[in-house]
C-alpha cells in the first residue's frame, strides 16, 4: 500500500470514526433493548424481595368445617370432606395423624380432623415477572449463561462507546468527565462508607468473638 | 417585573434553540423533583409504619440479648424469598436422618408426626433484613432426631438437606438446642409451598436460611462443610445478633 493510501485510510478513521462508532452503539443497542428491559425490570423485581413476591401472587383461606374424628376410615373421610368444602376431585390425597391434604394442581386443602379447620393455599405465576426472572437468575444454566455473557460485553461496549461518541462542548471532555466521575463515585463512596464486605466479620470480632474459621467448598 | 429564570415567551417564540433548551431544563427539574418526592415519600412511609420495629427493639430476650437484632425490621408475615422448590406435597415427603450415626434411618410424612411433637414460639430473622416474631410453630427437635438415630462422639456439624441440592451447615450443639426442629405447621398452619411445605428446618438464633425449606435430610458430620449460601459469600455461622450477614 502506497504512502498516499495509508494517509488516506488513516485521514479516512480520523474523520469517520466517531461516527461508525454512533453506528454500532446505535445498532447493538437496539439488540441490546429486550434484554435490558428483561433485566432491569427483573432486576427491580428481585431487589426489593424482601417487601413482595416477584415470581407468584399468592393466597391463604381458612374455613371450618365439621370435624372429621380419626376413626373414619379415609375414603369416607375424604368423601365428607370434598362434599364440605364443595370441591372437585384432587389430584392426590393424604391422610397422618389429624391432618388431611388435599392436593390440586394449583392449590391445596389441609383439613385438621380435630377441629375441621381447613386451610386452603395457592398461588398464581406473574407471567412476564417469572419468566424474567428466572433468565435473571440463570437458573435454566447451560446457554443462558453464553446469552448473559454476551449481553454483559455489549453493555461493556455500550458503556465505553457512549463515553467517545458525541465530540466537543457537550461529550466526554465537558460535563462527561463530571457525570463519569460522579457515577464512579457512588458505588466507592457506599462501600466506604458501609465499611463493605468485611465489615459484619470486624463487628463481630470487636464484639469480642473469635471469627470463624476459614472455610472450604464442600468436597475440597 | 419579568422573573429572570423565566424566558420571555415572545423570544421563546423567535428563537426555537432556546426553547429547546427550556423545554429540557423543565424536563430535568420534573424528573428531579420526581425523584426526591419518591425517596422522601419511601422514607416516610417505611419510618412512619415501623411501629412494630420500635416495639421489638425496647424488649429483650432474657438472655442479655435485645429481642430484636441489629439491623432488621420487624414485618407481619414471611416473605418468599425464592429458592428451587421441592414437590411440596406430604405423600412424597421422607426425611433422611444418615452420616456419622449408628442407626440411619428415613422417615415419610406419616412416621414424623408418630415422633414427640414440640409446638414452640420463635421469631426468625433475615439476613435480608426482616424479622417475624412469635411465630407458633409445631414439629420434632432436632434432638429427638439425633436421638433416634444415634450420633456418634465425633460429629460436630449438621447439614441440612434439600431438594435441588441445597445445603446449610449447623454447628452440632447448636443445632441440638430445644429450639431448633423441623417443622410442618406454623401457627396453626402448614407452610404453603414458598415457606417450604411440608417439612422445613427452623434454627431461630441463626439468619433464616439456615432454617433450610423443602427439607430432605438431617446428615450429621464430623467435618465442617459449609452450604448454598455459606459458599456464595454468607457467613459460615450467621449470628443475627453478630450482625453474621457475609463472610
Amino acid at each position: 500500500m502506497s504512502d498516499a493510501s495509508e494517509g488516506s485510510l488513516a485521514t479516512l478513521i480520523r474523520k469517520r470514526w466517531r461516527g461508525w462508532l454512533r453506528a454500532f452503539h446505535r445498532d447493538l443497542g437496539y439488540l441490546a433493548v429486550g434484554l435490558t428491559v428483561i433485566y432491569a425490570v427483573s432486576g427491580l423485581a428481585i431487589n426489593h424481595i424482601a417487601d413482595w413476591d416477584p415470581n407468584f401472587t399468592t393466597y391463604e383461606r381458612e374455613r371450618t368445617i365439621a370435624p372429621i374424628p380419626a376413626d373414619v376410615p379415609d375414603d369416607a373421610a375424604i368423601a365428607q370432606a370434598r362434599a364440605a368444602l364443595g370441591v372437585g376431585p384432587p389430584r392426590s390425597t393424604y391422610r397422618a395423624g389429624d391432618e388431611l391434604h388435599l392436593e390440586y394442581d394449583d392449590r391445596k386443602l389441609v383439613v385438621y380432623g380435630d377441629s375441621g379447620q381447613v386451610t386452603e393455599q395457592g398461588r398464581e405465576a406473574r407471567f412476564f415477572l417469572r419468566v424474567a426472572n428466572w433468565l435473571h437468575y440463570n437458573r435454566g444454566k447451560q446457554a443462558w449463561t453464553y446469552v448473559a455473557d454476551v449481553y454483559a460485553f455489549l453493555l461493556l461496549y455500550l458503556a465505553c462507546s457512549g463515553l467517545f461518541m458525541i465530540k466537543g462542548k457537550k461529550g466526554f471532555l465537558y460535563r462527561g468527565v463530571i457525570l463519569v466521575g460522579l457515577g464512579a463515585a457512588v458505588p466507592i463512596a457506599y462501600v466506604v462508607w458501609s465499611g463493605g464486605p468485611s465489615a459484619a466479620n470486624q463487628a463481630a470480632r470487636t464484639a469480642g468473638e473469635p471469627a470463624p474459621a476459614p472455610t472450604a467448598a464442600p468436597g475440597s | 417585573m419579568r422573573d429572570p429564570r423565566h424566558p420571555d415567551p415572545v423570544e421563546l417564540e423567535r428563537d426555537p434553540s432556546l426553547q429547546r433548551r427550556w423545554d429540557r431544563r423543565r424536563f430535568i427539574q420534573g424528573a428531579a423533583a420526581g425523584t426526591v418526592l419518591v425517596a422522601v415519600g419511601g422514607a416516610l412511609y417505611r419510618l412512619g409504619g415501623d411501629e412494630l420495629t420500635r416495639k421489638a427493639r425496647a424488649e429483650d430476650r432474657g438472655d442479655g440479648r435485645k429481642r430484636l437484632p441489629p439491623g432488621q425490621r420487624v414485618i407481619e408475615r414471611f416473605r418468599n424469598m425464592g429458592g428451587d422448590e421441592g414437590p411440596g406435597d406430604v405423600k412424597s415427603f421422607r426425611l433422611r436422618v444418615h452420616g456419622a450415626v449408628r442407626s440411619p434411618y428415613e422417615l415419610d410424612y406419616a412416621a414424623l408426626l408418630k415422633l414427640p411433637q414440640t409446638e414452640q414460639t420463635a421469631d426468625v430473622h433475615c439476613v435480608t433484613g426482616w424479622s417475624c416474631l412469635g411465630s407458633l410453630f409445631k414439629g420434632v427437635r432436632v434432638q429427638v432426631l439425633a436421638d433416634k438415630a444415634g450420633v456418634k462422639g465425633d460429629v460436630r456439624h449438621v447439614i441440612f438437606e434439600a431438594h435441588h441440592g441445597y445445603t446449610t451447615n449447623v454447628p452440632f450443639r447448636e443445632a441440638i438446642a430445644p429450639s431448633v426442629m423441623v417443622t410442618y405447621r406454623m401457627n396453626g398452619k402448614p407452610f404453603a409451598i414458598e415457606h417450604g411445605a411440608p417439612v422445613r428446618g427452623l434454627v431461630p438464633d441463626l439468619y433464616f436460611w439456615k432454617s433450610a425449606k423443602w427439607l430432605t435430610g438431617i446428615r450429621f458430620v464430623v467435618d465442617d462443610e459449609p452450604g448454598y449460601w455459606e459458599v456464595r459469600g454468607y457467613h459460615n455461622h450467621a449470628d443475627p445478633w453478630k450482625e453474621e450477614r457475609y463472610g
